[in-house]
């Protein structure tokens, strides 16, 4: 029982007074940012990193944890109080969720949203504990060429699952790469792209581009939109209650969709999105009265709504294991580890079993505290959309250019920020998607690196990417993930 | 010669930058011990990728601007000073002079004078609330990091 030994030891660090008060205060933080509307769990994770910075990694990474699963359970509370999801992994529970708001059952939406999100949470913790441990003995085996062949593979996964444009995708995963090797080249220690200016010699710090990306350029984007808040006045949320031939209802929706879930999220760029919809069609489906889906169908809220979280568990085990994030999520995230002086990858299961099993505890923990927390507060954190949009908007600005400085102290890097927030709406307005760029930057050092490793042991021979039997799986899946959703996109319009 | 659409300007726009970064790449110092891949090789496959991009770009039909059909309609018939762009504008001059003026005026202060001076600016009238709910996080998330995190922020005119 190994894992069980191991599961008790990672109890044993999360449940230090410190580290529940951290959970705690993650998931909070994160259910209010993620509830904001266009703030998602990605904005939340950045707006957080420095104030993890000068923590233990474990602890910082179970405050992220928290956040994490805060963030996106906020998210369910806008689509369902305001049909306004902030991020797309909560989409899905809008269908059924505003029309359960509309006819005064909010308070009982929310409720099925808190539930299925603990239970689809605690049994994807379950596998994760499971699964990752077996992948990571595997991902030992990886040498430098694996590692490069996979990192193509997670940024074509999420460049090929992006809603827009393919060759956008790609585009924006090319710059973000570019980004990141901006700076001193660690193995030569050659100057690129610094233009001469001392502070690029140290390179781009992600945290500056993931808050001027999302959150700022996010901003922008409202200020463009112009007015307040629009939506009327809202209903009373309603009683949380649920009857017991409900919890009858929803217990197979919930059950089926934190399995579905997880295995979705483990899959490198599917993560919650592509889970809560899966969740939500495959539900729509097998219900005898699929066709009442979307007017407020409770079993419509609880199976995307515990498929997303289960898939948000789910992302953990490509980056724990692997060391390669599946999403922008989880890119935010190993950049914030990176920041703590953790190397997520197959050895941080042996080399810092406290911040792998610390992780994996603080996930019950965030679960459990989701619920019993988060369910009594609804009704008063709800009251935070009610904040006028004006005040709400300078408030973000003050933390983005907070976050940055307090952790690089320099002017510099505030103005760079306020360039990403700039490009960043920019690519909003003309359709780029924003995470293969945040994704590409996290990855682009470690995927050069990569590569140069494996020619410098192969003496410059490229075939060593193709030799190698992982390598080239890997590859030809990348080249796939791009090149099938081209031929789908062709025979529909044929 | 018909008009480029939007995809085709950015397509251009996007070709210059390759073609710029292509050139520094190439200007990029060698190492000077022979090794299978020096530091201008990565720089230079990116370059290529995003020139090969920009020309797959420039033959993709545009899609409609993510923004165009939420940006408000009504809005430019206001002042000018109150357009939406005149907003993005505004208030991306506002964060600049912040980012100047953080070390010289203090982190209290210049942070309180953006919410503040913002906020008015976005419209909002309750100018009681939002110097209350400005001052408490300000002066909050200042304490936070100061006290408890240890982290520094610049006093400025302020003796605290």
């Amino acid at each position: 029982m190994d894992a069980l030994n191991n599961l008790m030891y990672g109890f044993s660090i999360a449940l230090e007074p410190i580290n529940i008060a951290y959970v705690f205060a993650g998931v909070f933080a994160g259910t209010i940012i993620g509830m904001l509307p266009g703030l998602g769990p990605i904005s939340a994770l950045a707006l957080m990193i420095p104030i993890t910075f000068s923590m233990e990694p474990s602890s910082g990474l179970i405050l992220m944890a928290g956040v994490y699963y805060g963030a996106i359970f906020g998210g369910s509370t806008s689509s369902i109080l305001l049909n306004a999801p902030g991020v797309a992994g909560t989409v899905a529970t809008s269908f059924d969720g505003y029309p359960m708001a509309k006819k005064g059952q909010a308070g009982k939406a929310l409720a099925i949203a808190a539930y299925a999100s603990f239970i689809g949470g605690t049994v994807s913790v379950v596998f994760l504990m499971l699964v990752a441990p077996l992948l990571s003995k595997v991902a030992v085996s990886f040498g430098p060429a694996e590692y490069f062949a996979l990192m193509v593979l997670g940024l074509t996964a999420v460049v090929s699952l992006s809603d827009k444009s393919l060759v956008k995708g790609l585009i924006a995963a090319v710059i973000g790469v570019m980004i990141s090797i901006v700076g001193i080249d660690m193995q030569t220690g050659t100057e690129r792209f610094t233009f001469g200016s001392i502070n690029l010699l140290d390179g781009i710090d992600f945290l500056v581009v993931a808050l001027g990306i999302f959150a700022l350029a996010e901003v922008f984007y409202m200020l463009l939109r112009g007015g307040d808040s629009k939506e009327g006045p809202r209903n009373a949320i309603g009683s949380l209650k649920l009857t017991r031939s409900e919890v009858g209802e929803i217990a197979g929706p919930v059950s089926r969709g934190s399995v579905l879930g997880f295995f979705t999220g483990v899959l490198p760029g599917a993560g919650a999105t592509i889970g809560s919809f899966l969740g939500y069609s495959m539900e729509k489906k097998i219900a005898k009265d699929g066709d009442t889906f979307g007017q407020g169908n409770i079993k419509g809220v609880a199976a995307p709504e515990a498929a997303n979280n289960a898939a948000c568990t789910g992302s953990f085990v490509p980056l724990l294991t692997l060391g390669v994030p599946g999403s922008g999520t989880t890119a935010v995230l190993l950049g914030a580890l990176l920041v703590m002086g953790v190397n997520p990858g197959p050895m941080m299961l042996e080399q810092r079993p406290d911040v792998f099993w610390g992780v994996v505890a603080s996930m019950y923990i965030g679960n459990i505290f989701l619920l019993v927390l988060n369910l009594p507060l609804i009704p008063f954190i709800a009251k935070i959309l009610d904040m006028p949009k004006a005040l709400l908007l300078s408030l973000i600005l003050i933390f983005c250019m907070i976050g940055v400085y307090g952790m690089s102290f320099s002017v510099f890097d505030l103005l760079l920020l306020l360039g990403f927030g700039v490009l960043g709406l920019g690519m909003r307005l003309f359709g780029f998607p924003a995470a293969p760029l945040i994704l590409a930057l996290i990855l682009g050092n470690i995927m050069e690196e990569s590569m140069r490793r494996a020619l410098q042991i192969s003496g410059g021979d490229w075939m060593t990417f193709i030799d190698k039997p992982i390598s080239l799986s890997l590859l030809v899946i990348a080249a796939l993930s791009l090149t099938l959703p081209l031929i789908k996109k062709r025979r529909r319009k044929a | 010669m018909t008009r480029l659409n939007t995809n085709q300007w950015l397509a251009l726009v996007l070709a210059l930058v390759a073609a710029a970064y292509i050139a520094m790449a190439w200007q990029i110092a060698t190492f000077p011990l022979p090794r299978p891949v020096d530091s201008d090789l990565f720089p230079k496959v990116l370059g290529f990728a995003l020139l090969i991009l920009s020309a797959f770009l420039f033959f993709e039909p545009p899609a409609p601007l993510a923004g165009a059909d939420t940006i408000d309609p009504d809005a430019p018939r206001g002042p000018l000073l109150s357009t939406p762009w005149a907003r993005v504008i505004v208030t991306v001059v506002a964060v600049a002079a912040y980012a100047l003026l953080l070390v010289p005026l203090g982190f209290v202060l210049a942070s309180m004078l953006l919410c503040v001076g913002l906020t008015v600016y976005y419209g909002y009238r309750r100018h009681s609330v939002t110097l209350a709910v400005t001052l408490g996080v300000v002066l909050g998330l200042y304490l936070m990091m100061t006290r408890v995190m240890d982290v520094y922020l610049p006093t400025g005119v302020l003796p605290f």
